[in-house]
């Protein structure tokens, strides 16, 4: 049996039962693959599912390897739809993809760089990994906007989001490109920040573009 | 020796950053013959003086602070036209040594250009001091040119440098983009014709979205622009980001190689008093008190010293008691006709009431402004002011530069009208400009009207204060909503606090004292001769009989304060004076003091703002603003009336 096709069966029956629903005839009426009772009965060969009076019970181990899928699956939304600005159903047929190849190391990365969101684009939480739970001790996501840093903190620039391009050369002008090194001095009455020897003042609206993390 | 005999030498040029010390050192290097001037066709100020390098003269001349050579700004094209003059001898360029990243891809781009390029390494000291180290002979290696490092306030290194600009190197150093690009620049350059500078300069500037180049020589005039065009949008489509911007970018990370190869920097240790003076101004609490001392020491300047002091000197003393009876007695013996005789020295006479006014007035309220200017200007407050006002501004849709402009406003609305300039968008302009002629008194009515509402009560004063200023942001907030265009994005450099040089701002303000002369003058004058003109035809009367109405009417007042309201717009201080002694005379009741000051206030400043506004912003925008004023001036007016006479207030 293809990885695929497991891991599939095992995201259906996480989100359903994330509603409720544990029925084996609304499991395989929901499930896409043309032979749903072949990979049930493979589940449960594994030992990853249970039945109990026409339910279908994940156990812990099937558990843990779902909630794993779903987490990937939400990550890779958020990653296309928040950052990459993707149409929505480019981005639900990516993250499918996605769920499938994406390993643990880089699933923690993506995690990090969005900051640990909750919440899939659509709402739907997010399943926490060990790297949410490690952050929320520490309580700093990886990169957030400059307006999301506290005074006084020294932050690289990741990068910039699409701003009147006068703007961007004009932050250029200044040192104020990806990968510049700065300080952020105070953000009232206006951001200021130094970069190098040179100060710069910007707007509020400007230092929302500016995406850092701390160093 | 003449500035014209300049011509005939070979030029050298002076780049660099904004506030590296570049007029310090271009002030060294010429000492004699330095004339300040326009650049043709822009506001922006080059100076041009006589220096000699080794045993060769030169005429150098000194370009506004660029952060870039592809122009973004009106300062940045003018340095870059300069620098596509033909047979250039040697770009100086400086640099402040505490901030070389910045500098050296001002450095890389002029290497591009195939230029001689001697760099100056200036306030080596204050980098030292801040633990920056920098090897000088390796980056003169590196970049295949000198590198002098230099103390200008202290003139060190000053000889080095002149020695080296007798013989300047084209840098050797080229930065190379990606394939993509470099193939399009390969294929642009065999389109373009020869120019002073390398073609694969020009074709960079066009590449990264500088099309400005193609009118600054005639040797474009046959390039075929629509394939070289072709040839960009093809390039354009490859790159998720603006082309200009991912060059400067890969400039930057060059740079960012060079200076991990010549330069070391330790922690900085804890900053010295002046970096942290230079921080608390622009802090929100902290700043406050400096602003309020800074704008206290300005009033006082200006408006005690300046618009009080020297203009009693000028125009009590020195015009009204020695030039212009003077004149008169000349006029009265040697001009036989009495029309001409008035014309020239009459009440509304050219010299007894236009000169009076444009050089005992208004000279020295903007001489002491642009005096007080150039320091704000050259210590480096300038642009915390404009941090700590930025809010304030933003509501009504301007940046905190606009403090300047309203500020200019208290001397002289209508040399105020002529620094909108300063900026960055149309919007803006017309913003500050409607603001200027609707909502802020010039000195010359300031004064009288103060001592109209201070006699009556404070409250008169308060409640004129606050419905001026109450309009002010009203029609700022509507101007911001209603005029068409975008607001500029508040970004901007913070130079570091410094004391200033004086010889700087000398010659900074007496070139703006001219300006004035060449701007502003003549407007004062022509607005003389309208008011002479009325007056002698008999229009002056008949005006006032066709406002009179709506005076008594609309306002409530009596029908002698018409004269007033015309008077003030063809003089302001006239206007105001007119009030003073209708008050005097018991005329007028408090309620209609009160009306008629706020009216008058919001009232076009004079004539010859209005011709200011037309010369500015057109004569479009200038009548539709005059319009606006006009109606909106009566329409407070009237409400302010009925409110205060409902409520009983005064």
């Amino acid at each position: 049996m293809e990885r695929e096709r497991i891991e599939e069966m095992l995201e259906l029956l996480w989100t359903l039962n994330e509603t409720g629903h544990q029925e084996l005839s609304l499991v395989l009426e929901k499930s896409k693959d043309q032979d749903a009772k072949a990979v049930l009965n493979d589940l449960r060969e594994q030992g990853l599912i249970d039945d109990a009076d026409g339910k279908i019970v994940l156990t812990e181990n099937g558990q843990a390897e779902a909630t794993e899928i779903v987490r990937r699956y939400r990550l890779a939304e958020a990653l296309l739809s928040h950052v990459l600005d993707l149409e929505d159903n480019e981005v639900m047929d990516s993250a499918c993809k996605f769920e499938h190849i994406l390993s643990p190391k880089v699933t923690e990365s993506i995690c990090t760089f969005l900051g640990h969101p909750p919440v899939c684009p659509h709402g739907k939480p997010i399943p926490r990994g060990e790297c949410c739970l490690r952050s929320e001790t520490e309580m700093k996501p990886f990169v957030t906007s400059l307006t999301g840093v506290e005074v006084g903190a020294r932050v690289s620039v990741v990068f910039i989001s699409p701003m009147l391009h006068s703007t961007l050369d004009r932050l250029a002008g200044f040192g104020v490109v990806p990968g510049s090194e700065m300080r952020l001095h105070q953000k009232s009455p206006s951001y200021v920040v130094q970069v190098g020897e040179t100060t710069v003042a910007l707007d509020e609206d400007i230092a929302e573009g500016i995406y850092v993390k701390r160093i | 020796m003449s500035s014209n005999s300049l011509d005939s030498l070979p030029l050298s040029i002076l780049v660099g950053n904004p506030n590296v010390g570049k007029s310090v050192i271009f002030g060294l290097l010429t000492r004699r013959y330095v004339t300040v001037s326009n650049y043709p066709g822009t506001t922006v100020e080059v100076a041009r003086g006589l220096a000699t390098f080794g045993k060769k003269r030169n005429e150098l001349v000194d370009t506004p602070g660029v952060n870039s050579l592809v122009p973004m700004s009106e300062d940045e094209k003018v340095t870059r036209d300069i620098l596509l003059n033909p047979g250039v001898r040697a770009v100086i360029q400086v640099a402040d040594a505490k901030n070389l990243r910045r500098s050296l891809v001002i450095t890389l781009q002029l290497a591009e250009m195939d230029l001689p390029v001697v760099l100056a390494l200036n306030m080596f000291d204050e980098a030292k001091s801040r633990g920056i180290t920098i090897d000088v002979g390796a980056l003169s290696q590196l970049l295949g040119a000198d590198v002098i490092p230099t103390v200008a306030t202290q003139k060190r290194g000053m000889d080095q440098l002149s020695k080296a600009a007798a013989s300047p190197r084209i840098p050797s150093y080229r930065v190379r983009y990606a394939d993509r690009i470099e193939e399009a620049v390969a294929k642009i350059e065999k389109l373009l014709p020869e120019t002073p500078i390398s073609k694969r300069a020009v074709a960079l500037m066009v590449v990264s979205g500088d099309s400005s180049i193609y009118g600054e020589s005639k040797a474009f005039s046959k390039v075929d622009k629509a394939q070289i065009a072709d040839i960009v949008s093809q390039l354009e489509k490859e790159y998720g980001e603006p082309l200009g911007y991912f060059i400067n970018r890969t400039r930057i990370s060059v740079v960012d190689r060079i200076l991990n190869q010549v330069m070391a920097s330790r922690e900085s240790s804890t900053p010295d008093w002046v970096t942290r003076l230079g921080m608390l101004c622009m802090h929100r609490i902290w700043g406050l008190p400096f602003l309020a001392v800074v704008l206290w020491l300005m009033y006082e300047f200006i408006g005690r010293f300046g618009a009080g002091t020297l203009v009693n000197l000028l125009e009590g003393k020195i015009f009204g008691h020695y030039i212009i009876p003077f004149l008169v007695r000349l006029a009265d013996k040697t001009i036989p006709y009495a029309f001409l005789r008035d014309m020239l020295v009459g009440r509304y006479g050219i010299i007894s009431m236009g000169f009076t006014y444009s050089f005992g007035i208004i000279l020295p309220v903007v001489g002491t402004f642009f005096l007080a200017f150039g320091i704000l200007e050259d210590s480096g407050y300038l642009p915390r002011l404009a941090i700590m006002t930025n809010r304030i501004f933003k509501s009504m849709g301007l940046s905190g530069k606009a403090v300047l402009p309203i500020v200019l406003g208290l001397g002289c609305d209508t040399m105020a009208t002529l620094t909108a300039r300063i900026m960055e968008t149309r919007k803006e302009r017309i913003i500050v400009t409607l603001l200027l002629a609707l909502a802020v008194p010039c000195s010359a009515q300031l004064g009288v009207m103060l001592g109209l509402l201070g006699g009556l009560s404070v409250k008169a004063t308060l409640i004129w204060c606050g419905t001026v200023l109450g309009v002010m942001f009203l029609a700022g907030a509507l101007a911001s909503k209603v005029v068409p265009g975008d607001c500029s994005d508040f970004l901007l450099e913070i130079p570091p606090l410094r004391v200033p040089q004086l010889s700087n701002i000398i010659t900074k303000t007496g070139a703006r004292i001219e300006w004035y002369f060449k701007e502003a003058v003549w407007l004062f004058i022509v607005g003389t001769v309208v008011l002479f003109l009325l007056d002698k035809s008999g229009g002056l009367v008949l005006v006032e009989r066709g406002a009179s109405p709506l005076v008594v009417r609309v306002l409530s007042l009596p029908p002698e304060a018409t004269d007033a309201f015309i008077i003030g717009f063809l003089r302001r201080d006239y206007g105001a004076a007119g009030l003073y002694m209708l008050a005097k005379n018991g005329a007028l009741d408090p309620v209609q003091i009160v009306v008629s000051v706020v009216t008058m206030t919001l009232f076009i400043p004079c004539f010859a703002n209005f011709l200011m506004i037309i010369k500015e912003r057109g004569l479009r925008v200038a009548v539709l603003m005059a319009s606006f004023i006009f109606v909106f001036a009566f329409l407070i007016g009237y409400v302010l009336n009925v409110i205060l006479r409902h409520a009983r207030v005064l």
